[in-house]
């Protein structure tokens, strides 16, 4: 899962100890959603795009590489 | 609270326990330290839902699950074929080939050699649990470098 994070940090000036506060997490782990070392829960990611005023696909990329099961 | 307020509580309750383990030896009584164990660990988890400031994350609740999962992965199974090995033995379950009429049992370790081995056991689950959870950490981008 690829994100955009670090990019819409910078167009709203953002570190990544304020967007940590903002949305109740570890600067770490924002660190860590960057560097892609950790995929963000549903929740949280929807907390993320909701914080920048945009939808969750704008800031979190699926990697379409990742076999996806289709229910017969 | 603050989190050194914590750390200086710990400290006390584990000196706290310390005395109390001398004073239990002491009275060849083991009530005293079996409550107070439980007393301090009860303690210690009350202190720290004061402790402010720390922020615990689905992250940081992920590392810690995933390092419980592994540690008792890997401890029951060390810590049952201990048990059952030692349990056979204080059951004197027969062993073959049979010894000889009359001859009291083989006894490979003492039931108090037993009990410090469990104690042992116990303590290394600690070291396992802090190893994984140094790994799942590292996993989970804990030690990377900040670009900012």
């Amino acid at each position: 899962m690829k994100n955009k994070i670090k990019i819409f940090r910078a167009m709203h000036n953002l570190t990544q100890e304020h967007l940590a506060q903002a949305i109740g997490v570890n600067r770490q782990t924002i660190l860590a959603i960057e560097k892609e070392k950790y995929i963000p829960s549903l929740d949280l990611a929807f907390r993320i795009s909701r914080y920048f005023g945009v939808n969750i696909e704008e800031i979190f990329i699926f990697d379409e590489k990742t076999p996806v099961l289709v229910p017969s | 609270m603050k989190k050194n307020t914590f750390y200086l509580i710990g400290g006390s309750i584990a000196l706290a326990l310390l005395v109390v383990f001398w004073y239990s030896v002491e009275l060849h009584n083991p009530l005293f330290i079996e409550i107070a164990f439980i007393a301090g660990i009860a303690l210690a988890y009350l202190a720290r839902r004061k402790v402010t400031g720390i922020i615990n994350d689905e992250r940081d609740v992920k590392i810690g699950e995933q390092a419980m999962m592994r540690t008792m992965q890997v401890f029951w199974v060390v810590f049952c074929a201990f048990s059952i090995g030692a349990v056979m033995q204080i059951l004197y379950v027969p062993t073959f080939p049979r010894p000889p009429a009359g001859s009291p049992p083989p006894i490979l370790l003492g039931s108090r050699m037993i009990g410090y081995i469990q104690l042992g056991l116990l303590c290394l689950m600690i070291f396992l649990y802090v190893g994984f959870r140094i790994y799942y950490a590292r996993k989970y981008g804990d030690f990377e470098t900040d670009e900012e």
